[in-house]
């Protein structure tokens, strides 16, 4: 408690130089929260669109289907069961039946996915219901991004080649009408979405499906026949690129945070030096060379709890201004790749805060302990007469 | 009743390759409440003396109790809890903790004993009223005279009223009348409070006040005087 007190009277002694050295190490702090506060945000928007849009609360894949080998989509078919059929009509999970096509869009050729999607289904925010919307049996719809690459437009006809399940060609053209936006691009982005019963027809494949998508509230993982993916397996790309992002990140933050607490470092021995006498002094009055360490430690320490404080006061304004109105990022969004909303709100969650605070408080403590430990050699004496080098 | 005994005590510090004596085979005895002066030129071993009784540095050779301790064989906490307890200190340039005022420079050393705040505050107005300080509690060091600083020094020191205390040339700084009246404040609380007062000093303004004198030159003592003083009794009070 006394060094406590004490090292918060010497801090407010010390004047300006306390403050610098609080401000920049208050630029850490607010930088480290705010900069991991915008990943979580993004995280937890991306985490949230992905689960809307393509992977609900899991799903259940067709044995032999891998999403990153384009060559299992030809075999990765199954029968819906009478059992399945029961779950589809309790809303629980909804068929997708996948397909590679070659659609010619204005004389060009381009490789797609077309998705079979049952245009009532509830449990994707997919706009499926919007294929109903025309008299034309293959109607489809396509997000932004595909419409952007093939400059397909709403009214278009464009021709599809596809395989049927005997490996014989067939081709049509269907007519896109409606075109959606949405935040992921594996959604958006080289799919073309008919009625999964017209892409059933056209493949020879009635009944089928490649998998099942889930509803949230749906909590089963088993189904003979079918392998579950959970939401851990399913967004494990996702959390890499965050992990990587946050990486990134951190090598700004441990530069500005190294600057910081070298200037702790820096005052520390500063103050030590200058401070000869004032420690012979402690010495002389009775404390103990421990403690005058302990004062000196807490002193530097406590930069860091007043820089909370100073970070408090304007970045906790600037947090609550963040996380209302966001972050626009515009085209560079879409451009990424990523699952990323045009605007990004910023997630500031306690335990973010409770990390950074302690991240930062121990690599203060830290610095300072490191000068402050010459103190215990010090002969008092000397230390009265100012004359250790 | 004998407070420090030296025996055989002798110091060396080392200088380059070499070694310089500062204090050579000293023997000597100062009893409860004596008012002494350690007089001498600069470099005759009187602050290596003071230093060494206060437990601030120890003997190379020989021995040196203080309040019945060994300096010698004290470990870091042990001397920093006699000086904490048993010793006051006052210095030549005051040593006054530059961002504490008055009040809290004269608690201080109150705080490292844990006593409660009412004791606290009680001690410590009674220790400024000792000096004539009162009113000068909330000032900060850098507002105060060399006169006052030296006072608040002496209040810091006599605060928790300890047995000894040790004073390195408390007069250096200071004018003919502020050392006049510092001296007569330390005489004054030594005779009220029967606390042994020693001093480094080669100040003659001091010598006058001194009921003993012992006399330094090359690190030996070469004379032991008893003085003759008029005594004042204005600070009964303070038993």
């Amino acid at each position: 408690m006394l060094a406590i007190k004490l090292a918060f009277k010497n801090l407010m002694g010390a004047g300006l130089r306390t403050w610098l050295n609080v401000i920049v190490l208050s630029f850490a702090f607010v930088l480290i929260i705010f900069y991991n506060g915008l990943m979580d945000g993004w995280n937890r928007q991306a985490r949230n669109d992905t689960q809307d849009w393509e992977i609900g609360n899991g799903q259940f894949w067709h044995p032999t289907y891998d999403k990153f080998d384009p060559y299992t989509i030809a075999e990765s078919h199954e029968v819906i069961s009478d059992e399945i059929q029961k779950l589809i009509q309790e809303n629980k999970v909804t068929p997708i039946l996948i397909r590679q096509i070659t659609i010619y869009p204005q004389g060009r050729l381009m490789s797609a996915k077309l998705k079979g999607i049952d245009p009532n289904q509830q449990i994707l925010k997919i706009p499926s219901g919007d294929i109903q919307n025309s008299q034309n049996k293959y109607a489809a719809i396509i997000g932004q991004g595909m419409a952007d690459a093939s400059k397909l437009k709403i009214g278009d006809n464009v021709l599809v080649r596809w395989r049927d399940k005997n490996g014989t060609f067939d081709a049509l053209e269907i007519e896109i009408v409606s075109i959606f936006k949405c935040n992921v691009p594996p959604v958006e982005n080289g799919t073309i979405y008919m009625d999964i019963e017209v892409v059933q027809e056209m493949t020879s494949l009635q009944n089928q499906a490649t998998m099942l998508i889930t509803n949230r509230d749906y909590e089963n993982t088993k189904l003979e026949g079918w392998e579950f993916k959970d939401l851990n397996f399913l967004l494990a790309e996702f959390d890499k690129i965050i992990e990587s992002k946050k990486g990134g990140g951190m090598v700004l933050q441990s530069i500005l945070l190294l600057l910081a607490l070298l200037a702790v470092f820096d005052t520390q021995v500063l103050s030590i030096f200058r401070r000869q006498k004032e420690i012979g002094t402690y010495m002389a009055l009775g404390l103990s060379r421990t403690k005058i360490v302990g004062i000196f430690t807490v002193e530097g320490a406590a930069h860091s709890i007043l820089a909370a404080i100073v970070g408090a006061i304007y970045g906790i304004p600037l947090f609550i201004y963040l996380s209302k109105v966001g972050i626009y990022y515009g085209n560079i969004a879409k451009a990424s790749g990523l699952t990323m909303a045009e605007t990004l709100y910023p997630y500031y969650s306690i335990k973010l805060i409770i990390s950074s605070i302690l991240i930062v408080v121990i690599s203060a403590t830290l610095v300072s302990y490191l000068p402050a430990r010459k103190i215990s050699k010090m002969s008092p004496n000397r230390a009265l007469k100012g004359k250790i080098q | 009743m004998e407070i420090i005994k030296i025996e055989g005590m002798t110091k060396r510090f080392p200088v380059g390759n070499g070694e310089f004596t500062a204090l050579r085979n000293i023997d000597l005895s100062i009893a409860e409440g004596e008012f002494v002066g350690l007089v001498g030129p600069s470099g005759s071993g009187k602050t290596t003396l003071l230093n060494i009784i206060g437990s601030l540095d120890t003997p190379s050779e020989g021995t040196t109790t203080v309040i019945n301790q060994d300096v010698a064989s004290l470990s870091h906490k042990q001397s920093a809890l006699l000086r904490n307890i048993h010793l006051g200190f006052i210095f030549q340039t005051y040593n006054l903790l530059p961002v504490y005022t008055v009040y809290e420079n004269v608690e201080f050393a109150l705080l490292l004993q844990n006593r409660n705040a009412t004791d606290r505050k009680k001690a410590v107005m009674e220790a400024l009223d000792w000096v004539g300080l009162t009113d000068k509690i909330k000032s900060k060091p850098a507002m105060l005279s060399g006169g006052e600083s030296q006072r608040v020094a002496i209040a810091r020191a006599m605060v928790k009223k300890p047995k000894i205390v040790l004073a390195d040339e408390p007069t250096a700084n200071l004018d003919s009348e502020n050392s006049h009246h510092i001296l007569q404040t330390m005489l004054q609380l030594n005779e009220a409070l029967n606390t042994t007062f020693i001093f480094a000093t080669h100040d003659e303004k001091v010598m006058k006040y001194l009921k003993r004198k012992i006399s330094l030159a090359d690190g030996k003592v070469i004379s032991d005087e008893i003085m003759q003083l008029e005594r004042s009794s204005k600070y009964e009070s303070f038993k």
